[in-house]
């Protein structure tokens, strides 16, 4: 069983990440469970997105202790000092500017590059499932293209620019 | 056919296929998905119709306008939603109005959080100026709040109480795996309500008159309780200590009762699934043979309550573990009841 | 003398009369309006009657028509989902000032906007008369009620079909007429079901007297209904 944690705020897409993977690890025949938890704002609240991934059936959608840990914003580091451990893998998205002492084994930060902000929660995506190797590399793109049909539609750059976020 | 759904369209998707015909809602997160997938299906299926109502009064009684018409319709709501709705459900009770709701708990006390919490338990079940003469199913998976609206259609119109699925907001919102299958089922005794020779009333000029009607219904409830009653039990067999808990507090604690094993701990689960009518022959059968008991629930009693209830002729310790409006992972309950001993 | 027997109509259900309305009172005037009307259109055999909780819930049994009483102020939400459930039926709710105009005014309103067709019929005696006489949305001014014990001038009298008016559906029917000019408000409430059958909202307010809570004799009875006749507007609203 994995179980990643998501903590940002509305408007990262941190709730779109989370879902992409839940999906593409049904996709990939596992039992995958995903729910999200935030207050009532549209945007700026917390936003939490717990995935649980298993090969048998996953009960109940939340967890004590994170294996991964996403961070993509300092406001939500508050909310989610509860859930890691030492063992807890933690990534920072680069939106994040604090100076982060959890005392964790590993703890990446990822680059901006050249990667606009819109595409930095695919960045944490894509290097969730590296460190996890949760599901296929290929499940994993073809789902976040269906998830973006409509968006890829109108916007082909967009579409390179994720799947290249996805790869990195 | 298997698919990766959000428990709210899952309880669309369900109402559609169990033979539903309306839906009458007022958006309120938790249950907000389930009127807007029903908004769509109707888009395509003309057999259908949906009203987006001013208030959750009108979402109540339109339901019930159309079940007077003969139509199976449904409502979901949850929260302060609920609240409003039990000037409809005390009327669907006192004429027997085959009404389906499906109540997506959220944090109890006024507006609280659009969460979770399993603190409308006293509010569906005894809701309104009645008493209780209603079928409340609580669910605890994907998988059951897809099986078991086919089943509140089927009970509703056959047995005629207010028929409501009791989850919550974590159900609500939570995506996973599901089993869509075609459930054969025919919804029987779905005819118009009103019709030539009925004067349906609901106010009465004398005690007697009431009484009287308050006690037929009892009686009867009473009567078919055992066709409705539903529980599950896991690992009683050769148990000391009980957990007893329902919705999805019972589906971790049914993982906590694994945990516990492996620790040595004789302990098991009933959890009821129907908390109206509360399966009481069948906890008194499985719980008399435990040393103690311990209920678990994300409220400040009310499943407690329930069972104390029907069950005092039980006389073993009660320990209640009680998180209002916050959730339990199976660990956490694992642990609870460790340090308990 | 058989030709000096009164008609009444086939949909009246004689096993409940005499009715249990106060003498003077309103309601059987605009009852046995309504109950011609169903006749003289052949409409029994497909009308749906719901009345509210007030003294329009007397009326529960009064038809020999599928009656159903509902809620406070929720007879016309019960009439919509019945009426999308099953369009050929007519359906009317029939209602008292309160239950339109103040524990149901947000689903008056509603139904309106949304020009569901159904048919309101709504009896104003300008108090709540079932539970004693408390002020109304419709009371006037200079009026004595229970809760009103000197009248009130702080806020308006609510003229209901006029507030409709202005959201309601060109092809809506609105109007206003008085039990005690029975034969026009009979035309209304013809009129109205014609609007239901052409699939568009109708609401006909009828002006009545209620001396039991006016603690009016007969001759003050019928001055009282000749003032608010002036004072509500009779006629099509819309």
């Amino acid at each position: 069983m994995i179980k990643i944690l998501f903590a940002g705020e509305g408007g990262q897409g941190v709730q779109v990440a989370a879902e992409i993977l839940a999906k593409a690890a049904f996709l990939d025949g596992k039992k995958s469970l995903y729910i999200p938890n935030f207050g009532v704002e549209q945007r700026g609240g917390v936003s939490l997105a717990f995935v649980t991934i298993d090969d048998q059936a996953v009960v109940y959608p939340k967890f004590d202790k994170a294996d991964i840990l996403v961070i993509f914003s300092d406001r939500s580091i508050e909310r989610i000092k509860s859930y890691f451990d030492q063992k807890t893998q933690v990534i920072l998205t680069p939106a994040v500017s604090q100076k982060i002492n959890f005392k964790v084994d590993s703890l990446i930060k990822i680059e901006s590059r050249d990667f606009p902000n819109k595409t930095w929660n695919i960045l944490a995506l894509g290097k969730v499932n590296k460190i996890g190797k949760i599901v296929s590399k290929e499940i994993l793109k073809e789902t976040l293209i269906k998830r973006f049909t409509k968006q890829f539609e109108k916007d082909q750059k967009l579409k390179e620019l994720d799947l290249k976020a996805l790869e990195s | 056919m298997k698919n990766f759904l959000m428990g709210n369209q899952i309880l669309a998707q369900a109402a559609l296929k169990a033979g539903a015909k309306a839906m009458f809602g007022y958006p309120i997160t938790p249950s907000s998905e389930i009127l807007e997938t029903w908004s769509n299906f109707c888009l395509k299926d003309k057999s259908i119709s949906i009203l987006q109502t001013e208030d959750e009064m009108a979402a109540g009684f339109g339901m019930i306008g159309a079940c007077l018409a003969g139509k199976p319709a449904f409502t979901a709501t949850g929260g302060p939603g609920n609240v409003l709705m039990q000037d409809a459900f005390s009327m669907a009770e006192a004429l027997r109005i085959p009404t389906v709701a499906m109540i997506m708990q959220r944090g109890g006390l006024s507006t609280s959080t659009v969460i979770y919490s399993q603190e409308e338990v006293r509010l569906t079940c005894f809701g309104g100026n009645g008493e209780g003469f209603r079928l409340v199913y609580s669910t605890a998976s994907l998988q059951e709040l897809y099986n078991y609206t086919f089943k509140a259609f089927k009970m509703a119109w056959k047995y005629r109480w207010p028929t409501f699925i009791l989850a919550d907001g974590y159900q609500a919102k939570m995506k996973g795996e599901v089993d869509l299958k075609d459930i054969n089922q025919k919804l029987e005794n779905v005819s118009p309500i009103l019709k030539a020779g009925v004067n349906l009333r609901n106010c009465y000029n004398l005690e007697e008159e009431i009484g009287e009607i308050i006690v037929n219904y009892a009686d009867e409830y009473n009567q078919v309780r055992g066709e409705l009653e539903e529980y599950e039990e896991y690992q009683l067999q050769n148990s000391e200590i009980a957990i007893v808990a329902h919705g999805i507090v019972a589906g971790a604690a049914k993982v906590a009762v694994d945990l516990l094993r492996k620790e040595g701990l004789r302990i098991g689960l009933f959890r009821p699934i129907t908390l109206r009518p509360f399966p009481a022959k069948a906890a008194l059968d499985y719980l008399s043979k435990v040393k103690k008991i311990v209920i678990v629930e994300s409220a400040l009693g009310q499943l407690s309550s329930l069972f104390k209830d029907e069950l005092y002729e039980l006389s073993l310790p009660i320990i209640e573990i009680n998180k209002p409006a916050v959730g339990f992972t199976p660990k956490e309950i694992a642990n609870t009841i460790k340090s308990l001993k | 003398m058989e030709n000096n027997k009164p008609l009444f109509p086939s949909c009246f259900k004689t096993s409940s009369k005499p009715h249990k309305f106060c003498p003077g009172c309103g309601h059987p005037l605009v009852l046995r309006m309504l109950g011609q009307v169903i006749e003289e259109m052949g409409i029994a055999d497909k009308t749906i009657f719901m009345v509210d909780i007030g003294c329009s819930l007397l009326a529960w049994d009064f038809f020999d028509l599928p009656t159903t009483q509902t809620h406070h102020g929720r007879t016309i939400p019960t009439a919509v989902g019945f009426k999308m459930a099953d369009k050929e039926k007519i359906v009317i709710a029939y209602v008292g000032d309160g239950g339109a105009y103040a524990i149901g005014l947000q689903h008056s309103v509603t139904a309106c906007l949304r020009n569901n067709p159904i048919t309101t019929i709504v009896v104003n005696n300008t108090l709540y008369a079932m539970t004693g006489g408390q002020l109304a949305p419709t009371t006037t001014d200079q009026e004595i009620t229970t809760t009103t014990p000197i009248g009130k001038s702080e806020f308006k009298t609510l003229k209901g079909p006029e507030m409709l008016k202005n959201i309601a559906n060109p092809n809506a029917f609105l109007a206003r007429g008085s039990a005690f000019k029975p034969l026009v408000l009979k035309q209304y409430l013809k009129k109205a079901i014609e609007t239901q059958l052409k699939g568009n909202f109708s609401l006909v307010e009828a002006i009545s007297a209620c001396p039991t809570n006016w603690k009016t004799n007969a001759q003050e009875t019928i001055e009282r209904m000749g003032e608010l006749e002036k004072i509500f507007n009779l006629g099509e609203i819309k």
